[in-house]
């Protein structure tokens, strides 16, 4: 049985990878990889869905800053979805890795932060249909 | 003398039907050569030698250019060209004659002899006849016990009138061989499908079960003495260290039952590896049974151990209940049946739970286990569960199953039977690692497995097996070794008190920038109490944390 599974999806300015199962020292350079090789350039971001993840330890957290610096480096940013409760959120507790700016609470408020309805909410509200 | 022509038969361009000659017209020096195709030693041989032999002496005793055998193929009603002398290429490139057409295909249809004279102006269907420039033939249907299973024909390359002599000759030989083909026919017939469905039986069960911590399992499938059948057992390893337990019984027997099993058992597996659970699982595979073109119909049952708390969802579609064996004996599991696979539209599958103690074991079978004419199934159940309640193992628990429900005499239907045990936990681990990555999630199903069993709750497993598998990817990340490294995990209990000791015999290293410094932190924060101790042989990492409530 595979440890994690990766499923990407493509969105307005973004793409997402879902990972499930475990990330651990025996997976975290291969998911790396794969989710740097399937961010394509015209993209602003990549959304890393970590919610539904049942492990994840030190390696896990190396590989996210691994993973933001290569990005970096296209000019690409990097949002985590870690909700509070999420096994992933423990991990990052005890690393002493404190959620930042770079973290959404849930999937769709981390793709609504790069959606062109996003940019337009920044003009004054014309009223309601 | 040409032969008269009887009425009661449509005529047909060239063709003339003969009336059967009387036996006593065959010369007895001409016959002498088929005697002895009836004898038991010649009908041993495979069909292909059999009819080679025939065909080799009805050439030499009718003094024809060519002989050929077709074969009456009754899946299609069709006659296939199966040996041949002189017009080989009949067979080569499989002709095949429908029953009532041409020349052969009367002979068939209407089990009567016919004489052509003039093949250039006769009404023929295989051109080879022909092309071969065979200017006279004479046929004759092959019959056994009523049924028609071919017919013989001889070719003249000069214009020849067979006459009754001959025909009488053709129909001994013909009555000595027909029975030697059907005979040879139907074994080999038998044989290659029993051959091709032991063999596809075979590979379509797995080839060894899958090693999961904490369970230990063992299967075993018998075909039945005559025939295979569509038995199945599947064992696989899901996400998250749970393991998936299926058994199935295609209904029917040989090639087909076989094939289909492998299509039910590929199907069940693939929606299981989806996560979808017993119940929605055995449902998706219904709806592929349903799909199928031909009409199909198994029974199935399908369950998913956790081996952290022993936890069983299971779900039956008209298979019999599993039973569990345990210390005190056995219990049949009280899993109501579903509908089996394929009987309703949109059956609803119902799923059922139960827990497995450490040390127990769960028991399917398929029922030619224990179905025994005259005998109820509850009281052929009993009767296994006093066979294997003494079992000490799983593996001794198939072999004693096996041994003693199979009767004498052989299976009348085939077996599988799977067997599933909750390991019995150690009150301590002592487990010496190879270091390797790979390692690493099969120590924390170890670890959450034992710390459920320490009274460990769900966030002191998980802070706890977080903490371990850092140390555990230290001690493999700074292994140095020409052989292949090893280290070493040990953990035990005492009042609540838990302690965890991983020794490499590489020296810690210093961590190398921020990021690695996060294993130790992590440590740090998930145990009480942390002792690294480094030596020139290697680094202990000692870990304490309390549990409980």
């Amino acid at each position: 049985v595979k440890l994690a599974d990766v499923q990407f999806s493509d969105h307005e300015h973004v793409v997402v990878a879902r990972v499930t199962g475990e990330i651990d020292l025996s997976n975290a350079d291969s998911i790396e990889n794969a989710v740097a090789e399937a961010t394509p350039n015209h993209a602003l971001a990549l959304i890393l869905d970590v919610s539904a993840l049942d492990y994840l330890d030190s390696a896990g957290i190396h590989l996210v800053y691994k993973l933001r610096e290569k990005l970096r480096a296209r000019g690409q940013t990097l949002r985590l979805v870690i909700p509070a409760d999420s096994p992933a959120n423990d991990a990052l507790r005890l690393a002493g890795v404190s959620r930042n700016v770079d973290t959404a609470e849930t999937l769709d408020a981390a793709i609504a932060e790069f959606s062109t309805d996003a940019a337009a909410a920044e003009v004054p509200d014309q009223g309601s249909v | 003398v040409p032969l008269e022509k009887p009425h009661h038969h449509a005529p047909r361009a060239g063709q003339t039907v003969l009336p059967p000659a009387e036996t006593g017209l065959a010369p007895a020096h001409q016959v002498e050569p088929f005697a002895r195709l009836s004898d038991p030693a010649l009908s041993e041989l495979g069909l292909e030698e059999f009819l080679d032999e025939l065909l080799l002496r009805v050439r030499d005793a009718l003094n024809v250019d060519t002989v050929a055998i077709l074969l009456h193929d009754p899946d299609n009603d069709q006659l296939v060209a199966r040996a041949a002398k002189g017009i080989e290429e009949e067979v080569e490139q499989g002709v095949r004659i429908p029953v009532g057409q041409g020349f052969a295909g009367r002979i068939a249809a209407e089990r009567v002899a016919i004489f052509i004279a003039d093949v250039d102006h006769a009404d023929i269907l295989n051109p080879i006849l022909r092309e071969k420039g065979i200017q006279s033939l004479l046929g004759i249907p092959l019959i056994v016990e009523g049924t028609l299973i071919g017919v013989l024909h001889v070719g003249s390359l000069v214009p020849r009138v067979f006459g009754q002599r001959d025909l009488a000759i053709l129909e001994v030989a013909a009555a000595r061989a027909a029975p030697g083909i059907e005979r040879a026919r139907l074994f080999s017939a038998l044989e290659r499908e029993h051959q091709v469905a032991m063999l596809l039986q075979r590979s379509l069960l797995p080839k060894r079960l899958v090693d999961v911590i904490g369970v230990n399992t063992a299967a075993r499938y018998l075909p039945a003495s005559d025939e295979v059948g569509g038995d199945w057992y599947d064992v696989f390893e899901l996400a998250r260290g749970r393991l998936g337990v299926a058994i199935g019984d295609v209904v029917g027997h040989g090639v087909r039952a076989a094939a289909l099993m492998g299509q039910l058992r590929t199907a069940l597996h693939a929606y299981a590896m989806q996560d979808y659970g017993p119940a929605r699982t055995l449902e998706l595979v219904d709806r592929f049974v349903q799909a199928m073109p031909d009409y199909a119909m198994a029974t199935a049952a399908y369950a998913v151990l956790e081996p952290d708390t022993g936890e069983v969802q299971i779900a039956s579609a008209g298979h019999l209940p599993p039973v569990v064996i345990g210390r005190d004996g056995g219990r049949v599991v009280d899993v109501t049946p579903s509908a089996p696979l394929g009987a309703f539209s949109y059956g609803r599958v119902q799923e059922h739970e139960l827990v497995l103690a450490p040390g127990e074991t769960l028991v399917f079978y398929t029922d030619g286990l224990i179905e025994r004419p005259g005998t109820p199934l509850t009281d052929s159940i009993e009767v296994l569960l006093d066979v294997v309640k003494d079992a000490s193992s799983v593996e001794g628990l198939c072999r004693r199953a096996v041994e003693r429900m199979v009767p004498a005499g052989g299976l009348r239907d085939d077996v599988a039977i799977v067997a599933i045990q909750n390991s019995e936990i150690d009150d301590e681990l002592e487990l010496q690692l190879p270091a390797d990555p790979k390692i690493l999630a099969e120590i924390r199903l170890v670890l959450r497995r034992w710390l459920r069993h320490q009274g460990a709750n769900d966030s002191q497993t998980m802070e706890i097996t977080l903490a371990v598998s850092e140390a555990c990817t230290n001690a493999i990340e700074h292994a140095y070794s020409p052989a292949p490294a090893q280290f070493t995990l040990r953990a035990t209990a005492e009042d609540g008190q838990l302690t965890f000791v991983v020794t490499d015999v590489g020296r810690w290293r210093a961590p190398r920038g921020q990021d690695r410094g996060r294993g130790l932190t992590i440590i740090r924060a998930a145990m009480d109490e942390v002792e690294v101790n480094s030596s020139e042989t290697g680094t202990e990492i000692v870990m304490h944390r309390k549990v409980g409530p």
